[in-house]
C-alpha cells in the first residue's frame, strides 16, 4: 500500500507513546527490526555475513516465502488458512506416487500435485463460505483431510524416487562453473517470482484491491457491489496452489516425500507473514512486508545456528523472545495503539 | 392523596461543546407511576435519560433520590441504588439460556462457589410467572424467543438487581403490535407493584395508554408536565413542536414527467410487508418512519443487500430477477449511501480510492487503473460535492461526518445513476453541512435522477422531498404530496 505522508498534516497528531516521530519511522518499523537483528548477528557471529552463509539463509526460507505468498493472501482478506502444511504434504505425495509407482511421464506427476493442492483450497474455500463456516474451522478440518489423504496415499511410507522436476526446482542450480559446482539456487527464484507474481497482481490489479478492501471492511467493499464471498475462495485457492507448490519444492529440497505434514510449515509460515506487519484482521500489508517478514524470520533462526557460545538447548526459547519483541517494536511504532476502545 | 416523590431532579443543565443540550430542566417521579418523556429527536430526552442512569457524570443542577441529595458515579452506582435501564438495543445474550440472561452479571453461587442453576432456574421460573410469562422455558437459550421476550428478560434482571426506578428508552420500536399490548401490561404490574417507571417513546398513542404524567421537551428545555388524563395526542405535538414551523421550501419546482424509474411491487420480507413504491425521474421522494419501521432494510432490499419473500424491483423498465447482488443493482442504475457512514466507506483509504471502488470493473477490465486515471474521475466529484479538506489522498476517516457524508455522496458519481437512494442523509451533521447535503441530493433532482431519501428525520424528509411516504411497523400508511405539509402530520402517522 501507499503511504501518504503529507495528508497528515492538518490533524493533530495522534498522542501516542512515540508521538512526533516522523512516518518514515513508524511505518517502516520492520526494517528497522531486520537491520537491527542484521547488525547484531553480523557483528557477534564471525560467518554469519559470508556470502555462503547468506545464500543459505535465502535458500532456508524460500520454501516459507512460497507457503508465505498465498497465506499473505489469505490474511489480507481477514481470513486465515490453517490447511497449509497438510496441502504441502498431500500435493508432494501425489506427485512423488505418481512418479515412482505409476511411472507416469513428467510434467503429469508435478502437474497432478499442484492441481490437488489447489482443489483442496478451493474446496475448502466454496465450503467456507457456501456453509458460512468461519475459515479457522473449515481449513482445520481440510488439513485434516489432506493429512489423512497424504497417509493414505503414502501407506506410511517415505518415497525417495523423486520426479527431476521436483528435484530440480527444490534443489538444483543456475550458473554453474564447468564442475557444476557454485551458482545459484533455483528454489530462491522460484519463490522470488511467486513473490513478485502476488506483488503485481496485489498492487496493480482490480482483484488485488478488493483483496485489500474485503479484509479492510467486509460490509463497505459488499456495499460497493464487491462479492466478498468469491474473493475468500479465491485468496484460498491461492493459498491451496502456493501451498502445493512448496510442498513439492520443499520434497525436492529434501529429496524425499513424506507421509506426514510438517507441521511447523503452518506456524513459521503466519509469524513470517505477520512479523512483516500484515494485520492478521486484514487490510494492511503485502509482499513487501512478507518479505521483510521471511528475512526477519530466516535472519533470526540462522543467526542463531552461527553464533556457537548460544546453548542450543536455549535457541527455542530465545527465538521466542525476540519474536515477541518484534512484534511489539511492530505495534508500538505502527502508532496504531488503540486510541478507539471498542475496536 | 398523592404517592410520595422517588426521584427528583431541579434545574439540570448539560452542555456539549458548543451545543447547551438540557437547559434547565426539572423533573420529577413518584411512586408507582409511569412518567414518559416526549419530544422531537435532539430535544434531550436521551441526554436527560443518561444523567438519570449515571451514563453521563458531568451536569449541572441537583438530583434528588427519595429527597437525598446524590451525584452518580456510573450505570453500575445507578443500579446499587435502584435505578435501572432498559436499553433501545437490548443488551441481552441470546446464547445464554433464559434464567442465564435473568441472573446476567450476578449468578447465584451455592456454598461451595459453583453456579447454583438449580435456583437460579427456580426463581427465574417464579418471578417471570408473576409478571405473567408462564409459557417461557428458563433453560431454553433466549435467542429462540421473540425480541418481545428478550425485552420482558431484560426487564426482569432488570427488576431483580433491585431497580425500583426503571427507564425504558423507546422500548417498543422493534416489536409486534402483539407484543406492545404484553409489555403494556407488564408495565401496569409494575406500576401496581409500586415501580416508578420512566418511559420515553416516539408513538404518542401508546404514551397516552401507559403514562400517568407526560414531560414534554423541546431544544433542551422543559415546555411542560401534564397529567395524561388532561390531554390529548394532539395537544402533545403542538407542544413537542412548539410555534408552527414554516417548512421554508425554495418553490418546490418537480419537473416530474412521469418516467418512472423505480418501481417496488408488493415487496415482502420479514420486517416488511405489502411494499409498493414508486420514484419518477426528477422527483424526490422522502421515505419516513419511525426507527424500526422497517424502511432501511426496504432501502437494503431494492439494493440487493437483504433477502426480500416476494414482489418485484423495476428499474427504468428492467425488472431485477429474484435475488441479484450489489453489483448488478449498481451496473442497472441503483446508487445507495447508507445511514451508517462507517460502514459503508473505507475509513483508513484515501477519499479517491472511496471514491471509486464501485466502479473499479467500469473503468479497466483487469488492471485497476493508474491512480492517475484514479484521481481524474474522482476530483471533479470531490470538488462537485464539496468535500473538504478536498486533498483526495487524506484518508475518509480524518474527514468530519458532514465531509465524510459528501465522499458517500461523490462515490456514486463517476458513473451517475438513475436512481440515488440515501439514508439519514444529515444525521450528525451541523447546520451547514446539513443544509449543503441536501441540497446536493436537490441537485440531483433537477437533473433527471430519481433520488429516494431515507430517514426518521422529520426536518430532513421534509426539507428535502416532493413526495413523502410513510411507513410504520412495515408497511406503509399514507403517501402525501410535500405540499403545506407539516411535521405534526407524520408524527400522527407513525
Amino acid at each position: 500500500m501507499t503511504t501518504q505522508t503529507s495528508s497528515t498534516s492538518n490533524v493533530p497528531p495522534r498522542k501516542s507513546l512515540l508521538a512526533g516521530l516522523p512516518p518514515w519511522v513508524t511505518t517502516l518499523a520492520p526494517v528497522w527490526t531486520l537491520l537491527a537483528l542484521f547488525l547484531f548477528f553480523g557483528l557477534a557471529s564471525q560467518s554469519f555475513l559470508r556470502a555462503q552463509n547468506i545464500n543459505n539463509i535465502l535458500v532456508q526460507i524460500s520454501t516459507l516465502a512460497i507457503f508465505g505468498t498465498g497465506m499473505t493472501f489469505v490474511l489480507l482478506t481477514g481470513e486465515i488458512d490453517l490447511g497449509i502444511s497438510s496441502t504441502a504434504a498431500i500435493s508432494g505425495m501425489i506427485a512423488a506416487s505418481l512418479f515412482a509407482n505409476l511411472k507416469l511421464a513428467e510434467p503429469i506427476p508435478l502437474l497432478a500435485g499442484l492441481a490437488v493442492g489447489t482443489l483442496l483450497g478451493l474446496l475448502s474455500g466454496v465450503i467456507c463460505t457456501r456453509f458460512r463456516i468461519p475459515t479457522f474451522m473449515g481449513t482445520l478440518a481440510a488439513s485434516f483431510i489432506g493429512s489423512g489423504l497424504t497417509t493414505y496415499v503414502s501407506k506410511g511410507r517415505t518415497i525417495t524416487t523423486l520426479p527431476d522436476y521436483a528435484r530440480f526446482l527444490g534443489s538444483g542450480r543456475i550458473f554453474t562453473d564447468a564442475e557444476g559446482k557454485g551458482g545459484f539456487p533455483f528454489i530462491v527464484i522460484v519463490a522470488a517470482i511467486c513473490l513478485l507474481i502476488a506483488y503485481l497482481v496485489l498492487r496493480y490489479t482490480r482483484f488485488g484491491r478488493y483483496v485489500y478492501m474485503t479484509g479492510a471492511s467486509k460490509s463497505a467493499a459488499r456495499l460497493a457491489g464487491v462479492n466478498t464471498n468469491l474473493i475468500l475462495v479465491a485468496v484460498l485457492t491461492i493459498c491451496g496452489f502456493t501451498a502445493g507448490l512448496a510442498g513439492i519444492v520443499g520434497m525436492g529440497r529434501l529429496g524425499s516425500a513424506q507421509p506426514d505434514p510438517v507441521p511447523s510449515y503452518l506456524l513459521d509460515t503466519i509469524s513470517a507473514v505477520v512479523l512483516g506487519g500484515t494485520a492478521l484482521t486484514g487490510g494492511r500489508g503485502g509482499i513487501a512486508q512478507t518479505v521483510i517478514g521471511l528475512l526477519i524470520y530466516g535472519t533470526l533462526r540462522n543467526g542463531l545456528d552461527n553464533i556457537p557460545q548460544i546453548d542450543i538447548y536455549l535457541k527455542e526459547f530465545i527465538t521466542g523472545v525476540v519474536l515477541i519483541a518484534a512484534l511489539i517494536v511492530n505495534v508500538v511504532f505502527s502508532g496504531k495503539s488503540a486510541r478507539d476502545k471498542t475496536g | 392523596m398523592e404517592a410520595p416523590l422517588v426521584l427528583e431532579l431541579k434545574n439540570i443543565h448539560k452542555r456539549f461543546e458548543n451545543i447547551h443540550a438540557l437547559n434547565g430542566v426539572n423533573f420529577d417521579l413518584r411512586q408507582g407511576e409511569t412518567h414518559a418523556v416526549v419530544g422531537e429527536n435532539g430535544a434531550g430526552k436521551s441526554t436527560l435519560m443518561r444523567i438519570l442512569a449515571g451514563i453521563y457524570t458531568e451536569y449541572e443542577g441537583e438530583y434528588l433520590l427519595a429527597g437525598q441529595p446524590l451525584h452518580l458515579q456510573s450505570p453500575r452506582d445507578a443500579l446499587s441504588r435502584g435505578i435501572g435501564m432498559i436499553h433501545q438495543e437490548l443488551s441481552v445474550m441470546p446464547e445464554l439460556s433464559v434464567a442465564e440472561n435473568v441472573f446476567l452479571g450476578r449468578q447465584l453461587t451455592n456454598r461451595f462457589g459453583a453456579v447454583d442453576w438449580r435456583r437460579m432456574n427456580r426463581i427465574a421460573e417464579e418471578e417471570l410467572h408473576k409478571l405473567g410469562f408462564e409459557h417461557i422455558d428458563v433453560r431454553a437459550p433466549l435467542g429462540n424467543y421473540s425480541l418481545g421476550t428478550q425485552q420482558v428478560v431484560e426487564v426482569l434482571r432488570v427488576i431483580l438487581s433491585g431497580a425500583r426506578v426503571l427507564i425504558m428508552d423507546e422500548p417498543t420500536t422493534a416489536l409486534s403490535p402483539a407484543e406492545i399490548e404484553r409489555l403494556i401490561q407488564l408495565i401496569d404490574t409494575l406500576r401496581q407493584n409500586n415501580r416508578s417507571i420512566i418511559y420515553i417513546s416516539h408513538f404518542l398513542d401508546e404514551v397516552m395508554r401507559v403514562a400517568d404524567r407526560v414531560t414534554v421537551l423541546r431544544d433542551g428545555q422543559k415546555v411542560s408536565t401534564l397529567n395524561a388524563a388532561d390531554t390529548d395526542v394532539h395537544n402533545l405535538i403542538s407542544l413537542i413542536l412548539g410555534r408552527e414551523i414554516n417548512v421554508a421550501l425554495p418553490a418546490v419546482t418537480a419537473q416530474t414527467d412521469g418516467h418512472t424509474l423505480l418501481e417496488v411491487r408488493d415487496l415482502a420480507a420479514d420486517v416488511f410487508t405489502g411494499i409498493n413504491l414508486k420514484v419518477q425521474q426528477g422527483e424526490v421522494v422522502g421515505l419516513y418512519g419511525a426507527i424500526g419501521a422497517g424502511h432501511f432494510d426496504l432501502a437494503r432490499a431494492i439494493f440487493g443487500m437483504y433477502r426480500y419473500d416476494s414482489g418485484t424491483i423495476t428499474v427504468d423498465g428492467k425488472t431485477f430477477p429474484r435475488s441479484f447482488s450489489a453489483r448488478y443493482a449498481i451496473e442497472n442504475g441503483l446508487a445507495y449511501a447508507t445511514e451508517s457512514r462507517r460502514k459503508s466507506l473505507f475509513m483508513d483509504e484515501a477519499i479517491y480510492r472511496n471514491v471509486m471502488m464501485p466502479h473499479l470493473q467500469r473503468v479497466g477490465r483487469l488492471l485497476t487503473p493508474q491512480p492517475a486515471r484514479e484521481l481524474q474521475l474522482a476530483q471533479p466529484q470531490i470538488t462537485l460535492t464539496g468535500v473538504h479538506p478536498a486533498d483526495p489522498y487524506n484518508p475518509v476517516g480524518q474527514l468530519s461526518g458532514g465531509n465524510q457524508q459528501k465522499v458517500a455522496i461523490a462515490r456514486w458519481l463517476p458513473y451517475p445513476p438513475k436512481v440515488f437512494m440515501m439514508a439519514e442523509p444529515t444525521r450528525g451533521m451541523d447546520v451547514g453541512a446539513k443544509s449543503e447535503v441536501l441540497s446536493i441530493l436537490r441537485n440531483f433532482r433537477n437533473e433527471g435522477y430519481g433520488v429516494l431519501v431515507i430517514s426518521s428525520e422529520p426536518e430532513t424528509i421534509l426539507t428535502v422531498s416532493d413526495r413523502v411516504v410513510v411507513m410504520s411497523r412495515g408497511r406503509i400508511v399514507a403517501e402525501l404530496e410535500n405540499k403545506n405539509l407539516d411535521k405534526d402530520v407524520l408524527l400522527r402517522l407513525l
